[in-house]
């Protein structure tokens, strides 16, 4: 009995296991701790969502009726939004005041969903903060939001706008002459945070008052070449429609104020006030004006700052920045000062640029960081690439190369390598303590999305710099964990649209398609009486996938497409690029093979196809590739989707002639739990107005006597292989420093001797020490 | 002495196929309803069955879809 109910457990237990295993597939990604709930203040915390009314029709398909709600304006036809009372917004695109309600509406909510005609935006405690941060005005929203609306705002969304910027954006953390100070143009804001005794405490009392100053604004920074003339060639695009069909004055009047105040600050005169604190308590102020309900803006004044040296580096005159480039910087240095925040720019659209471009403003020591080695050397070419800075000025600090760090200007390291907690080598030991004592100026965060929270935190108690700058294509996670960022780095400063950029040839065309492949009887079976673990493996390893793959990979190589094929399950992985006699690249693939196979990929005409792991899922810059066909992939992680497609969105020269320059295929099994999957790994790019094309039939495929797997044995014998595959290769390849999941079996040395105990092994007991092990009803009488 | 069965002739691809053989072989629906296995994209089974078989297709089919308008 003891013994089947010892088995019991057992299965009870790897019952648990699998699906903690389904759910770490959900939130694979690193997970951390709930406890920065106390960092977001209690308005951001509040939902539109509920702040409607709560009787509204709905119809049977769960449309909702607003005609009771909302009055519609006469002149509404001219007019591109509708304001739904739970903070959704939708734009109407082809609209003639498309670009002003976009550019607006882009700094005051978030993008939902973007598709070609109607784009639906979500007002959002977190995107108010950020059109606060930008200079926006609670009046000035609401006026503007007026103006552009089909029909009249509804009361709750007024109320919700002024319940999340009022309070906003009116104190500022600014850091002048190396004195950190609290700034704000309401001398009553100031006088009720000074009411407050914690502050108090951590007020500098060098003068006897607070500071007041007449101060002028000056103008935002122009960057490097990018003279005006670049934005101004990509306005009158717009400016013809607008004279064939009326545009309410009052909508252009206001956009044209709307936008001087973003941009053109100079000769304008604000009197702040201000008072010093100190600066070991800068910690303890921002938090307390959190639950104050008056969260800082950190800012830096760059340009006053003198106590940190200036370093050298300008960018290269040839360096130009692309308009969308340059409004995402316009809104990051907009009043002369540099402001903290994400900037959201689809792959291959340049981030690295903006990053450079920033550093290059600041012009202050700056740290780059991001997620691997390979990406060090990426971002230190790209510095080169658009900047005067050469190698004495670049200093990589990673467990491979350590350059002397002394007197440079711009170190770029990996999170790993600044959060390493274990011994390092003297060497490494000596830059982490000059590192720490030295003010950065500007921090540069790359694929900011990645990183938890609590690494985070630790970057920053390491690293003091003045302001951050997150750069990322995906800002979202499975766990929903992104908004925190908003207030460990700063809002989201601007996010590019992927489907204008396509339009406008910044980023490659790209088609996806999703292939349909039927599972063969035999494969079905087996796949319906396997467990999970296992079904995997059999959607897969699909011959009928197989034949696709290879019938794909061969009509673009007739083409003279260079393809990249991911898989993320490595049994498969090897077994099709043995079978179709192709390189590929997977964790253990040394350093020095993966470069020699990339090399080859980019020059040798005869190497157009390579297969990868997931290891090449970001920061592989494969500029040349544009078609990728997806085998297998991490469960229904929209971030993957997202990452892979940006493989083959670098724009592509000279390819303009065709619709679509680009590729992306997934290969699905069909009647599988692979088709789920694919459905949700979608739904971000579907956001962002891509649309999958489904192919159920290839044309051709089965007259085609070169591909593998068509008779009926030779699927048999494959079915054999796949059957015979250990538990191992049936599941996804494991990257090491990724999660944490448990790792199945431990390898020590020996002589089967020893095993029976023929060395010099006595017998003896452990007691396992179970005074640790406390039942919770006895908890009361212990201390 | 000829025995007169009622069943339905069922077509449908390979891979569905041996969805309704598993359901079969595995009594998922308590009794088995395979009257004959016929070819690759056919099969004979008991016409009473059939509202349950769809049921069963229409639920395979939910779960291996994921609706695309999520509420969030």
């Amino acid at each position: 009995m003891g013994g089947s109910k010892r088995e019991e457990k057992a299965k009870g237990k790897r019952g648990r296991k699998k699906k903690v295993k389904e759910e770490e597939e959900e939130i694979y990604e690193d997970n951390f701790d709930v406890d920065e709930e106390e960092g977001v203040p209690g308005a951001a915390k509040k939902n539109a969502e509920n702040a409607g009314g709560a009787t509204v029709l709905e119809d049977e398909f769960g449309a909702k009726d607003y005609r009771k709600v909302l009055e519609m304006k006469p002149d509404h036809v001219n007019r591109p939004l509708w304001v739904a009372p739970n903070g959704h917004i939708f734009l109407e695109s082809f609209s003639p005041v498309y670009k002003h309600a976009h550019d607006f509406l882009i700094a005051i909510s978030e993008p939902v969903c973007r598709p070609e005609h109607i784009h639906e935006y979500k007002l959002t405690a977190y995107s108010l903060y950020a059109a606060v941060s930008v200079g926006l005005e609670t009046d000035d929203i609401i006026e503007y939001l007026r103006r552009l609306s089909k029909t009249s705002i509804p009361d709750g969304i007024v109320e919700f706008i002024k319940l999340c910027t009022l309070s906003y954006g009116k104190v500022k953390l600014v850091l002048k002459h190396n004195k950190y100070f609290i700034e704000s143009p309401f001398p009553e804001v100031l006088q009720k945070l000074l009411k407050d005794p914690v502050i108090q405490e951590c007020r500098l009392r060098r003068d006897a008052d607070m500071i007041t100053q007449v101060e002028t604004k000056k103008a935002a920074p122009q960057f490097g070449a990018g003279k005006p003339g670049t934005e101004s060639a990509a306005a009158p695009a717009a400016e013809p429609v607008q004279e064939v069909v009326p545009v309410p004055d009052d909508i252009t009047d206001f956009y044209s104020k709307l936008d001087k105040a973003d941009e053109d600050d100079d000769e304008q005169q604000t009197s702040t006030v201000s008072f010093e604190v100190d600066q070991e308590k800068i910690e303890v102020i921002q938090k307390r004006c959190i639950e104050l309900e008056h969260p800082l803006l950190a800012e830096y004044d760059f340009r006053n700052d003198t106590v940190n040296p200036d370093i050298n580096v300008d960018l290269k005159p040839s360096a130009v920045l692309r308009p969308y480039q340059e409004k995402s910087l316009r809104k990051m240095f907009g009043n002369g000062r540099a402001r903290s925040g994400v900037i959201v720019l689809p792959c291959g659209a340049g981030k690295s640029l903006v990053g450079v471009t920033a550093c290059c403003t600041v012009r202050k020591r700056a740290i780059v960081l991001c997620n691997s080695g390979v990406s060090v050397e990426q971002w230190k070419q790209q510095f080169k690439m658009w900047s005067t800075a050469d190698d004495s000025m670049i200093c990589r600090f990673t467990s491979e190369a350590k350059d002397k760090p002394m007197g440079c200007g711009v170190l770029i390291t990996t999170y790993s390598m600044i959060t390493h907690s274990q011994k390092r080598s003297w060497e490494a030991e000596q830059t982490m303590k000059w590192l720490q004592t030295q003010e950065w100026g500007i921090m540069v965060l790359d694929e900011v999305h990645t990183i938890p929270a609590k690494m985070f935190r630790r970057v920053l108690t390491i690293v003091q710099s003045h302001c951050k700058l997150g750069l990322t294509a995906t800002l979202l996670r499975e766990d929903d964990k992104i908004a925190d960022l908003n207030f460990l780095i700063g809002p989201k400063l601007y996010e590019a649209n992927w489907l204008e950029l396509q339009s406008k040839n910044y980023i490659a065309k790209v088609q996806c398609a999703e292939v349909w492949c039927p599972m063969t009887a035999d494969f079905y079976r087996e796949y319906l009486h396997c467990k999970t673990c296992r079904k995997l493996l059999l959607y897969v390893m699909n011959p009928n996938k197989f034949r696709a793959a290879q019938f794909l990979i061969k009509y673009h190589e007739r083409r003279g497409d260079k393809t990249i094929v991911f898989s993320d399950n490595v049994f498969a992985l090897k077994h099709y690029a043995i079978k179709m006699n192709k390189p590929y690249i997977y964790g253990p693939t040394s350093q020095s093979e993966r470069i020699q196979i990339l090399q080859n990929f980019k020059f040798n005409p005869k190497v157009n196809t390579i297969f990868v792991s997931k290891v090449a899922d970001t920061s592989f810059d494969l500029p040349e590739a544009n078609v990728l066909i997806q085998i297998s992939s991490q469960g229904g992680s929209r971030r993957q989707e997202a990452q892979r497609l940006g493989r083959i969105l670098r724009a592509k020269k000279g390819a303009v002639a065709e619709e679509y320059n680009a590729f992306f295929y997934t290969l699905v099994s069909q009647d599988t739990l692979e088709m789920a999957y694919s459905r949700k790994r979608q739904r971000f790019l579907v956001n962002q107005g891509y649309s999958y094309k489904v192919v159920t039939k290839l044309a051709g495929i089965e007259n085609d006597p070169d591909i593998f797997y068509k008779s009926r044995e030779e699927q048999a014998l494959l079915l054999q292989q796949v059957l015979a595959a250990s538990d191992m290769d049936a599941d996804e390849e494991r990257i090491p420093g990724e999660g944490n999941r448990p790792g199945g079996v431990k390898r020590t040395a020996g002589n089967i001797g020893s095993m029976s105990g023929a060395d010099d092994a006595v017998y003896m007991e452990y007691k396992r020490n179970l005074s640790h092990i406390k039942h919770p009803l006895f908890k009361k009488f212990r201390a | 002495m000829v025995k007169v069965t009622r069943g339905t002739l069922v077509k449908c691809d390979p891979a569905m196929k041996e969805f309704l053989i598993h359901l079969d072989e595995t009594m998922a629906i308590g009794t088995k309803f395979i009257i004959e296995d016929l070819d690759e994209q056919h099969l004979f089974i008991q016409t009473d069955a059939i509202e349950t078989l769809m049921a069963r297709v229409d639920d395979l089919m939910d779960k291996i879809s994921f609706p695309m308008t999520e509420k969030s």
